[in-house]
């Protein structure tokens, strides 16, 4: 294989931002990944902080000005490092490479959207795509939820009544309604993917919004799960809007996610636009460190050993979900590792103290800090915080102390930590293009 | 106070509660079961399915291993949508004594197992994952047996002949005038009413919590609890129930249920049947034994563990080890032994044997109350309540597949289809998603819930139309419940599995942030963790 600039590993937010960043700055990347990383699992919204204090029920309205508190609680969280100009940074870089591939994310650093769940709670969130953003329940007003028996997904009622129930100043009322034959072959069990392939149908569409007609008079918008198209939403939503005269708004539900579909493509699409190479199913399998330096990493792709090498090399494979940090026990001691270059790992060997009692546990996990940790330049550091290898930079949830469930922080840690790792290599902030929304 | 009356009052809704009440309504006795938590919740609902041939026990209580043959026999006829027909092996893997097996087939002979001793070469051809090192390899008539469905069907049978089940109600009294029990104090633990229910005639049949009730009525009586610890791995490894040939022995079976196998069990004692832990060396020793079995066993991912409380009584004081307590089981009347009238204790004795310890205890309510009627349990099948007719899952896929089996699907490692979460809800005046689990196996497979009780919740919602604080706290406490049970076997795979959980319940659907009322019965039970080396994961009942 060729020499790179760069080469990343990892196709979640965080590994898929930075080869865009360095891709479209003129960096020649090279970006592996073993799966598909956690977009198609998240909500398609970018969390920065959702809540502060963690426990608290209170969602944090203004991310940038809660940030203090945040790391006062969380001195270890990976803001830390980045601060609040790459949290910015991240931001307007993110919105600049959706811009271009015509899926614009609205918001600001200094705002939270208010959005509802697919279970009726707020979901507090910086940036989300403009159908999303829609949904925003500080907007107040009566709005009615619309979902279809076949997709088992998603329960109107239930939203509705826990968004009532929370005096959010909004009045939702659910609306069952069958769908229009689908040519879809298990059309019991219908996938929120394949839904959305459907309503790319125009003639789908307009049977849909027949049966909608007149349901929705005395309403101020109207809710749908997030199906609503994947290459053709935005023709899906003035479609829908235009049909029912309301404005439409579209609700993140249970996992393969189709915002997170939308936005996986558009980065995939932009990085190959922008040159960057991309091999997905390549299995890292080490990487060499010598004199402070990785000078190579081998993976295998298509049953075949492969050796490759870059100037720089970014780790963005995510923490214990994503693979990037591995566990065993084997029923006696724990033991936690980063699995490619063999990092130091801030993790508790005694597997008792991974968890905490309850499931939802306000304080978090402690499994969910288990990490690499890193310097102010993002590069891993041993236990005397010396560098570890200084052309090798960290992105993401592999960093230790990243918890993102408590708080909220996952997808802004992603793209701070892109921000930073761009500026570190290439001393320059990617912006072209950028839109506050 | 609430007040009703029956001729006679069971106490215990598992698998030998039930079975006395269905025999006591057959003979046309009026009778009443109350359970303090759902059927089958305790002991009953806490072992590993397997249902006996009696080989466990062949070598060292062969009175018990007879009960089991007889009794396997006979469920097969009166409760075959509740059985598998796993059959059954028993292997010796390399380092078991090598004698033991000729004595093994010989007890068997001799007690009436049918046993046949069959090639290695085939046992790995029905098998594939066993250990090739194995050397000796005999079929016994084991299966595994759905305690959910059987213990529903025996209630169900039983109401058929006008008998009920008051489940969610605890015993807190026991009334005894001049020497003689006349009724309980029961409490709704839904409501927290309280009821008095007058009986001429008492049975106990409460397992490990035998005890308990018996000191409520004034009598002395001591029952050991033993617990064992069993793990859930995520793969069907092996078809057959498969025994190691030694005597009994920690970790020594290995039982296909659904779409997983267990391991178990060791035998530990423990002082209160409601508090004990799961320790770190039982968990090891489970994997390590079934290494010996499976040799690729490790790779495989644990997904829970649980453990039951073995009753286990002996008039004189137990040694330490308990497996030299016999399985057989215990007909007490408390009347010469105590000098309490109309009261009996039924206990120890294992699933298998329930139908036969149901009908030596009616034969003794008969004598007591001087009526003569025959038993018929062994000769007549049982009903099946609807939707619980399909037990394998091969089944439900089969269903599936071809399209027989309309409605959609629920819970995808299990199933599930909404037409049966919406016939189970109809039944149950509770809403506790566990209930579904038991009734249906939701939530039982490999990602522990993550999907289904999104869907279970809002299903649940719409159909019972349950105030949404109420549906919270239904989805609150069953993901507590996966949460306790998973956290012995948690690390590596599994727990990325977790995560993925985790990030839909808190990352996406925000249920952390929703309004709850977490208080009343099903108050999610907290695991207590403890960093030297257990995790204590409370008891039976609710």
């Amino acid at each position: 294989m060729g020499r790179y600039d760069a080469v990343i590993i990892g196709a979640g937010l965080a590994g898929l931002v930075t080869a865009c960043q360095l891709a479209r700055l003129g960096q020649k990347v090279l970006l592996l990944a073993y799966g598909h990383g956690a977009l198609l699992l998240a909500s398609g919204c970018i969390d920065v902080l959702g809540f502060q204090p963690a426990s608290s029920i209170e969602p944090v309205t203004d991310p940038l000005s809660k940030l203090a508190d945040f790391l006062e609680e969380r001195p270890d969280h990976p803001y830390r490092f980045t601060g609040r100009d790459n949290i910015e940074a991240g931001l307007t870089a993110f919105q600049a490479l959706v811009q271009a591939q015509g899926l614009p994310y609205l918001g600001a650093a200094d705002r939270n959207w208010l959005l509802p769940s697919a279970a009726g709670a707020v979901h507090p969130t910086c940036l989300a795509p403009a159908s999303l953003a829609n949904g925003d329940l500080s907007r107040g007003g009566r709005m009615l939820i619309v979902g279809f028996p076949e997709l088992r997904d998603f329960y109107p009622a239930l939203i509705s009544q826990n968004l009532n129930e929370q005096a959010l100043g909004v009045r939702a009322e659910p609306l069952l309604v069958d769908l229009p034959p689908v040519p879809i072959s298990d059309d019991q069990n219908v996938l929120p993917v394949e839904l959305a392939y459907v309503f790319e149908r125009p003639d789908f569409r307009r049977q849909v919004i027949q049966r909608l007609k007149g349901q929705t008079r005395g309403y101020d918008r109207v809710g749908f799960p997030a199906v609503l198209g994947i290459k053709r939403h935005a023709e899906v939503m003035a479609d829908l809007e235009s049909g029912l005269g309301k404005p439409v708004f579209e609700i993140s539900t249970l996992p393969p996610s189709v915002p997170g579909r939308r936005l996986l493509e558009a980065l995939r699409q932009l990085l190959v636009e922008a040159d960057g190479r991309m091999i997905i199913g390549a299995q890292v399998v080490d990487g060499l460190i010598e004199a402070g330096r990785v000078s190579q990493i081998r993976f295998e792709s298509a049953n075949r050993p492969k050796v490759v090498k870059a100037e720089n090399y970014i780790l963005a494979t995510g923490g214990i979900y994503g693979g990037g940090i591995l566990t065993d026990a084997d029923g006696g001691i724990g033991r936690v590792w980063e699995p490619i270059f063999g990092l130091p790992v801030m993790a508790e060997t005694n597997r008792h103290r991974w968890f905490a009692p309850r499931f939802l546990e306000p304080t978090g996990q402690p499994f969910a800090n288990f990490g690499v940790r890193v310097n102010q330049q993002l590069n891993p550091v041993d236990e005397n915080k010396r560098p570890v290898a200084e052309n090798l930079y960290l992105a993401g949830g592999v960093i230790a102390g990243a918890d993102w469930t408590r708080g909220r922080t996952g997808d802004g840690v992603a793209l701070a930590t892109a921000a930073a790792i761009v500026k570190q290599i290439t001393g320059r902030i990617y912006a072209d293009g950028a839109s506050a929304g | 106070m609430m007040r009703r009356s029956t001729e006679v009052l069971v106490i215990g809704g598992g698998a030998t509660g039930c079975g006395v009440l269905y025999d006591l309504a057959q003979r046309g006795f009026k009778c009443l079961l109350l359970e303090r938590g759902g059927l089958s919740m305790g002991t009953s609902g806490r072992f590993h399915g397997l249902l006996h041939s009696g080989g466990r026990y062949v070598t060292n209580d062969p009175a018990a291993a007879r009960e089991c043959i007889e009794e396997n026999m006979i469920l097969r006829q009166t409760m075959p949508h509740c059985i598998e027909n796993t059959g059954g092996l028993f292997v010796t893997t390399p380092g078991d004594p090598p004698d033991f097996a000729d004595l093994f087939y010989r007890s068997c002979q001799q007690v009436g197992i049918p046993v046949e001793e069959i090639p290695v070469a085939e046992m790995l051809k029905r098998e594939p994952l066993l250990n090739p090192g194995i050397s000796r390899a005999f079929t016994v008539p084991d299966a595994t047996v759905e305690t959910w469905a059987a213990c529903q069907s025996l209630v169900h049978s039983a109401a058929a002949y006008g008998a009920e089940a008051l489940t969610y109600h605890e015993v807190v009294e026991v009334l005894v005038s001049q020497g003689k029990v006349t009724g309980v104090v029961a409490k709704n633990r839904v409501s927290g009413e309280q009821m008095t229910i007058e009986c001429d005639m008492l049975v106990s049949a409460t397992g490990a919590w035998g005890g308990q009730i018996a000191r409520l009525a004034g009598c002395d009586l001591t029952i050991y609890a033993g617990k064992g610890t069993m793990i859930a791995m995520n793969y069907r490894m092996v078809n057959t129930v498969v025994n190691r040939c030694i005597p009994p022995h920690d970790g020594d079976i290995l039982v296909p249920i659904g779409t997983v196998a267990v391991i178990g069990t060791t035998s530990v004692r423990v002082d209160d049947p409601d508090d004990y832990a799961i320790e770190d060396w039982e968990i090891k020793l489970m994997l390590d034994e079934g290494e010996k079995l499976v040799p690729t066993f490790k790779k495989f991912r644990p997904l829970r563990a649980w453990a039951g409380v073995r009753p286990l009584y002996q008039e004189k004081a137990a040694g330490a080890d308990l497996r030299e307590v016999t399985r057989a089981y215990t007909l007490l009347d408390h009347l010469p032994r105590d000098g309490v009238d109309n009261f009996i204790t039924i206990t120890g004795g294992k699933w298998a044997t329930h139908r036969q310890m149901a009908e030596r205890t009616v034969d003794l309510v008969c004598q007591k109350l001087g009526t003569e009627r025959p038993c018929q349990t062994a000769f007549t099948e049982l009903l099946a309540p609807e939707g619980r007719k399909f037990y394998s899952l091969g089944e439900r896929l089969r269903k599936v597949e071809m399209g027989e089996w309309p409605g959609q699907v629920i819970c995808e490692c299990e199933l599930v289809t909404r037409p049966q979460i919406e016939e189970t809800l109809a039944r149950r005046d509770e809403n506790i998603i566990n209930d579904l689990r038991r009734d249906l196996r939701l939530g039982m497979g490999p990602c522990q819930g993550g999907f289904c009780t999104y869907r279970a919740a809002g299903i649940m919602h719409e159909q019972k139309k349950l105030p949404a604080r109420e549906t919270n706290k239904a989805l609150v406490d069953f993901l507590q419940e996966r949460w306790k049970g998973s956290l012995p076997v948690l690390w590596g795979q599994q727990l990325r599995q977790t995560i993925l959980d985790e990030g839909i319940y808190l990352g996406l659907l925000g249920i952390d942030k929703l309004p709850v009322d977490l208080t009343g019965l099903n108050q999610p039970r907290v695991a207590e963790v403890e960093t030297e080396g257990y995790y204590k994961v409370g008891g039976g009942g609710s």
